[in-house]
């Protein structure tokens, strides 16, 4: 099914779009998989090499840290994700689409984060450079999935699924940087690297 | 009072305001881009003082807020106001005086700094012959907005009109006050204030001058070409005015942010940071309006770049009005502040929003203004995608490299001792800084293609002669549903030409 999604997304957003429920399950049961999938990278990335700023030393941090920044990172991505798909689903009114199924959602959001989960593999050398250039082709990846699949899943005219999709990539800008400013949070109150404050 | 059948719209202003901004556009991207490079590699001000980072990173910045954005503002304030007051520009000899005054003020402004004339306050550098210029050159921009507005044959006042008063109002009363010095020589002055006090004062200007410019400015903008673009009114009037009135008043307190963890006193930081968060609810039903309002025009998408422009504009507008609150709380703004993620978030603005909102209005003016299609829909939409790719390139270039650098700056070893030098840590940004320039130089690329575009639309003629329609009965009343003013071709929209 992994092969299916990344290979051929639009065969899958037809099936999502007739509501075949074999196909809407088998996604969803990847869900839970891709969704482990970068805190795990993450975890695994700061006990091997430690974070990579650019500079000569990698900073490495105690195991019940490690574990705390990969929970809070879990967590962000779950709350997320389920925030996603409810915003697109409070959305579906005024882009004139009636009765969509939340699974159908859930479905079609896995579809398309799934080449960033995937990606996200580079978080075991966790050089931030690096995670730079390989999750930007990822998100444009990500991106042309978005905007090329939302009008199939919905069954509305593709101009209209643009504007849905341009309204869901304003918000997750706004998650991904929300993302950025609650690890700085935490990193001032304790959570993460020793920094002087 | 019925308009006389003589009476035409003043749009060769228009047009020439569209060029210079256009220009300026060009110029200011273009010195940016340099300076990109020349952080990747600084032999490359060959040791001349007048290309060194700190004479040419003022250039960019005056150029691009003073030259392409203020210039659009006005081609824009002076566009709209002409036809939702129903009236021709109020003293159109004093709008081409404004036009070309200001040109002179950015070109020679822009000489002085390259010289070294400054005052060191940030987007306020220009020295005191220039700041008097301004003065009297904005004071022009106000007799003929204001004077428009006075003479109008429709009794409301369209909230787009709001927006471009209020930028009028408060840019002139920031500058001043700003500005305040005692001159020393003719390129020359000092300060009224001193140490926390200009502190205070200079970030009362600098902020607000992105609130009351770069921003409400631009909602002008918005709210005139975006109803008129989509074909519908704007989706809620009445939450557009209270979101003007929010924004207002709470704009004008959120300066201190820039100064958080510094002399000033803690209640004043706090402060700050409060009306800073107060100020996504007004910012964001901007943008709810906006998208609600856009929503119902999506058949248009197929057919219309400018619209591309619009819809984007207000992502990147919802980004950074976010972003902007968030960074101002102290907890997250100890690791963001003095970072390349203030110079993302900066350009998450400037070129999502500023930009983007910018293009947009002018592949719907230019078009119209000349009386002919745009002489290539195939490269506005190619300007589209390369305008998104090198605004997303650029801010997450700047995302990168700010979360590095904060947490590089304050990382500390047991002695307590900062761990990193600052060269060191400049020295392991080349990367992102790469990555910037290959963004910076898409998003340009974007750029010049719009100049070649709109030049070619506007090559050999002239602006199409428009005449104020018939005001009808119902907008000259005492009161009037203002929602009718944008959606309503017959009362107001007659000036698109066939």
């Amino acid at each position: 099914m992994l092969f299916a999604v990344l290979h051929t997304p639009g065969v899958i957003f037809r099936e999502i779009s007739q509501g075949n429920s074999q196909v809407i399950g088998s996604v969803q049961k990847l869900t839970f998989f891709l969704i482990l999938l970068p805190p795990v990278f993450a975890w695994i990335g700061s006990t091997l090499f430690g974070w990579r700023l650019g500079t000569a030393d990698p900073l490495y941090f105690d195991n019940t840290t490690r574990v705390i920044i990969s929970f809070f990172y879990a967590d962000a991505l779950i709350l997320g994700y389920i925030a996603t798909v409810l915003l697109a689903r409070w959305m579906t009114d005024t882009y004139g689409v009636q009765g969509v199924r939340l699974e159908s959602l859930f479905a079609f959001f896995t579809v398309v984060c799934a080449p960033l989960s995937i990606a996200s593999c580079a978080h075991i050398y966790p050089n931030i450079f690096f995670n730079v250039l390989v999750l930007i082709p990822c998100i444009i990846w990500s991106m042309n999935l978005l905007y090329r699949g939302l009008p199939t899943v919905l069954n509305i005219p593709p101009e209209r699924g643009m504007l849905m999709s341009s309204s869901l990539v304003g918000w997750l800008l706004v998650a991904f940087v929300s993302l950025l400013g609650l690890s700085a949070g935490l990193w001032t109150y304790g959570i993460g690297p020793t920094i002087g404050v | 009072m019925q308009p006389d059948s003589r009476e035409v719209y003043h749009d060769g202003v228009v047009k020439r305001l569209v060029q210079f901004s256009i220009l300026w556009a060009v110029v200011g991207m273009f010195v940016g881009v340099y300076l990109s490079a020349e952080l990747i590699w600084p032999g490359l001000d060959f040791g001349q003082f007048w290309l060194s980072f700190g004479r040419i990173r003022p250039l960019h910045t005056n150029g691009i807020i003073f030259g392409f954005g203020v210039s659009a503002l006005m081609a824009t304030a002076f566009y709209s106001v002409q036809r939702t007051s129903n009236v021709p520009l109020f003293m159109p000899r004093l709008a081409w005086i404004c036009c070309y005054g200001w040109q002179v003020v950015v070109l020679f402004g822009g000489l002085s700094l390259l010289a070294g004339w400054t005052s060191t306050k940030e987007y306020a550098e220009l020295e005191w012959p220039f700041d008097i210029a301004i003065t009297v050159l904005w004071v022009c921009f106000a007799v003929v907005f204001f004077g428009t507005i006075a003479t109008r044959r429709i009794k409301s006042i369209y909230v787009s009109n709001w927006f471009y008063g209020g930028l009028i109002i408060v840019i002139a009363m920031l500058h001043i006050v700003n500005n305040l010095a005692i001159p020393v020589t003719y390129n020359k002055s000092y300060s009224l204030y001193a140490g926390a006090q200009d502190a205070i004062v200079q970030w009362w200007y600098g902020h607000n001058a992105v609130g009351f410019l770069l921003t409400g400015g631009f909602l002008g903008m918005v709210y005139y070409f975006l109803p008129k673009q989509a074909n519908q009114p704007i989706w809620s009037y009445r939450l557009s005015v209270v979101s003007f009135w929010a924004f207002t008043y709470t704009y004008i307190w959120a300066g201190p942010h820039h100064l958080h963890y510094s002399a000033i006193p803690e209640w004043v930081q706090s402060l700050g940071m409060a009306m800073s968060l107060i100020l996504l609810a007004p910012s964001w039903a901007t943008m709810i309006n906006g998208i609600m309002t856009v929503s119902k025009a999506w058949k248009k998408l197929t057919v219309d770049p400018a619209l591309k422009f619009i819809v984007l504009a207000l992502a990147f507008y919802g980004l950074a009005t976010f972003e902007g609150p968030m960074m101002a709380i102290r907890s997250v703004n100890i690791v963001s502040h003095f970072t390349d993620w203030t110079i993302g978030h900066v350009h998450s603005g400037a070129l999502g929003w500023n930009a983007m909102i910018t293009y947009g209005t002018f592949y719907f003016m230019v078009p119209r203004m000349m009386g002919r299609e745009l002489y290539s829909v195939r490269l506005a939409n190619i300007h589209f995608w390369l305008a998104l790719a090198g605004t997303m390139l650029y801010i997450l270039a700047m995302w990168g490299a700010g979360v590095s650098q904060g947490l590089l700056w304050l990382s500390i070893d047991e002695l307590g001792e900062v761990s990193y030098s600052f060269t060191d840590i400049m020295a392991s940004m080349v990367p992102y800084y790469g990555l910037r320039l290959v963004g910076g130089l898409v998003f340009l690329s974007g750029t010049i293609l719009m100049a070649y575009n709109l030049l070619r639309t506007m090559y050999g003629r002239h602006t199409v002669m428009v005449h104020p329609p018939e005001v009808i009965d119902e907008l000259k009343g005492t009161r009037h549903n203002p929602d009718a003013v944008m959606g309503a071709p017959a009362a107001n929209g007659t000036e698109v030409p066939a």
